[in-house]
């Protein structure tokens, strides 16, 4: 049971290191690729809530 | 088995019904039950005399019956007499049973059951030291202290054998019992006398092999005054090894905390113009030079409003944005209660798993379009620790430890609650 334990523990503790260096507990980005370079030069025409569809970018 | 060359037992009729008595302790017994009739005889008497005639017709056919012998601490011993007592608490009476164990070279000791819980039990000579008298009196006993658990006037309600004292139906006796599991120190105070006894908490299956009882011991219910806590020990084992996770613990966070990067890779001031239609704009490039996370620290001069980012972490290379919305507003005042304040000027944003690369951020702001320009602060690091997870991991390893502590001391309480001493 103390075997048990002290396992469980490292386990938690390497869970617990994993968790921060990865960042578990932080925010859910949402995630859009293939974002244009034109973007640089243009940022109003990024649309961060329709850009799961590419054909929007470059529409202005 | 009796060892050989012990006295055979003797044998007389019972002065009052006329049924077989046998005799085992022989010259030690000071009185005797007849089985049949239930009166109590002086076996010392050449005639035999009565000292007290059956009561009832109650008859208790004990578990261990008299006559049984067995090998008990490396010993011969044989069950010569039993009896049950009773106490009355609260308008309530509970009783438990006594055995008288003789052995001719050892003498005699007890076997007591109540409730299933069962105790060994043999007088003692010295006396104990009274050593406290507070709330909860206690002594002290061959270097070990015990704390008063009950005081009770003990009731003898049936008898049947042999006794090594002048015992009769309904003698009163104040007992009173101090404990220290698995230990059990008692005193009998008559207005002659006091005796201690000293009794150990045993597994009555112990006491089911050693006098080949038959059949099975009774399941104990509750929790006896000398019953050993099974979850004490635990409790105890799992604080140690808590201790020895938490100083790794600690050795990893502080070198977690101490080895972080922290590296900052974008730090600049910007001023929101409520007036602007089109606020967005990108900030110079720099690189995230290891995978891990990225912190976007926010914070305004804000009075009295609020401003939202819609921020975007764009790859430069692979086109790949991570997007995240916050919002900050802080508003002050006074009214009836005082100064108030809500809200924040500051916030953290925390991206997970940002693969290294070049990357810029895409800001758009957004405020109340009647405000006042509000300047913000825009802060960008990698590799920044975070003390949430390491939170959660530390109530997840002390949990086992209070759970464990928590039954030991739910434990306690219910053997509390038979004292004199419970709620």
């Amino acid at each position: 049971m103390r075997t048990l334990y002290f396992l469980l523990g490292l386990l938690i503790a390497g869970t617990a290191l994993m968790a921060d260096t990865r960042g578990w507990f932080g925010a859910s980005p949402s995630l859009i690729r293939n974002v244009p370079r034109s973007i640089r030069d243009n940022p109003g025409a990024y649309r961060s809530l329709y850009s799961g569809s590419p054909r929007l970018f470059g529409g202005k | 088995m009796v060892a050989a060359g012990s006295p055979a037992a003797r044998g007389f009729n019972c002065s009052n019904c006329g049924a077989p008595v046998e005799l085992r302790a022989l010259q030690h017994a000071r009185a005797v039950a007849c089985t049949s009739c239930g009166s109590i005889l002086d076996p010392r008497d050449p005639n035999l005399r009565v000292l007290q005639k059956a009561r009832s017709k109650e008859s208790i056919t004990p578990d261990i019956p008299l006559g049984t012998r067995g090998t008990w601490h490396g010993q011969p011993w044989e069950v010569i007499g039993f009896q049950r007592r009773s106490i009355e608490v609260d308008g309530i009476r509970y009783s438990w049973d006594e055995y008288v164990l003789f052995n001719p070279y050892r003498g005699f000791r007890y076997l007591s059951r109540y409730e299933g819980h069962w105790n060994d039990i043999r007088t003692v000579r010295e006396l104990p030291e009274p050593t406290g008298s507070g709330k909860r009196p206690t002594i002290r006993y061959q270097g070990e202290t015990y704390a008063h658990f009950q005081s009770a006037t003990a009731h003898t309600d049936f008898v049947l054998g042999e006794f090594p004292w002048r015992v009769r139906l309904g003698d009163e006796v104040k007992v009173s019992d101090y404990n220290a599991p698995p230990y059990l120190l008692s005193s009998e105070t008559t207005d002659d006398e006091t005796t201690w006894s000293l009794g150990r908490y045993t597994d009555a299956q112990r006491i089911w092999q050693a006098f080949a009882v038959p059949g099975s011991p009774r399941t104990p219910s509750g929790v006896f005054a000398n019953q050993p806590n099974p979850y004490k020990e635990r409790a105890s084992r799992s604080y140690r090894t808590l201790g020895l996770l938490l100083a790794l613990f600690l050795v990893l966070v502080v070198g977690r905390l101490v080895t972080a990067a922290r590296e900052q890779l974008l730090a600049a001031r910007y001023t929101y113009q409520p007036k602007d239609q089109n606020a967005a704009f990108v900030t110079e490039p720099f690189a995230v030079r290891a995978p891990g996370t990225v912190e976007i620290t926010l914070s305004a001069d804000l009075t009295n409003a609020w401003i939202d980012f819609d921020l975007a972490l764009i790859n430069t290379d692979s086109g790949v944005a991570w997007n995240v919305e916050r919002e900050l507003s802080y508003y002050s005042g006074t009214d009836s209660d005082g100064a108030w304040s809500e809200g924040s000027r500051e916030r953290r944003v925390l991206l997970p798993r940002i693969p290294a690369g070049e990357y810029y951020l895409r800001v758009e702001p957004e405020g109340e379009a009647t405000s006042q320009p509000v300047s913000y602060v825009i802060q960008v690091r990698r590799d920044v620790p975070s003390l949430l997870p390491y939170g959660v991991a530390l109530l997840l390893l002390v949990a086992p430890s209070i759970a464990a502590t928590a039954r030991s001391s739910s434990f306690e309480r219910r053997r509390m609650q038979e004292s004199d001493y419970g709620d």
